[in-house]
């Protein structure tokens, strides 16, 4: 008899292709919040579960919303 | 002509007067170099993400023009020079 072991690796769904977001905006701070550390940092794609289109949208708009002062440079 | 977004930051010590003749500047800067302004909008004052030339907040203007690349490097060449902004960021809508 075989017993599953361990936690199962949960199944990353893009949050913008769900949202069937078109353009990631700079301006959404609130949801590109999600996407960095409480330190400031850009989470990887294997944390923040986005597609590789989306992670590089929202990267520039990670960055974007940092020249602007929306969001914080990495504090470290 | 394309559509622009433009977004930036006012010093939080202007007072109102001053404050609108720096927009009034920029709506009138586009507009004199064949743009044309679609929107202007006030976000008000905001606490910046960080300190920039020690202020903590500063007031946000979000704006949508039409134009070509030249009312972009005016534009972009007279917010670098005007002390009173203390960051801008422009994106070309798709
Ligand atoms: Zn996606």
């Amino acid at each position: 008899m075989r017993r599953e072991r361990g936690r199962r690796p949960r199944k990353k769904v893009c949050s913008f292709c769900v949202e069937k977001v078109q353009d990631v905006d700079y301006k959404d701070v609130g949801k590109l919040r999600k996407f960095i550390t409480d330190r400031g940092k850009i989470l990887p794609r294997r944390i923040s579960g986005n597609c590789a289109k989306h992670q590089r949208e929202a990267t520039i708009a990670i960055k974007r919303a940092r020249n602007i002062a929306l969001l914080p440079f990495t504090s470290d | 002509m394309r559509t622009y977004e433009l977004m930036y930051i006012i010093r939080p010590d202007l007072d109102e007067e001053a404050l609108n003749g720096v927009v009034d500047k920029f709506d009138q800067l586009i507009t004199n170099h064949g743009g044309e302004v679609i929107n202007t909008n006030r976000w008000g004052k905001r606490r910046l993400a960080y300190e920039i030339n020690d202020y903590r907040e500063g007031f946000y203007i979000l704006e949508h023009f039409k134009g070509n690349s030249a009312t972009e490097i005016e534009l972009e060449r007279v917010l670098k020079l005007t002390d009173a902004v203390l960051r801008f960021l422009i994106t070309r809508k798709l």
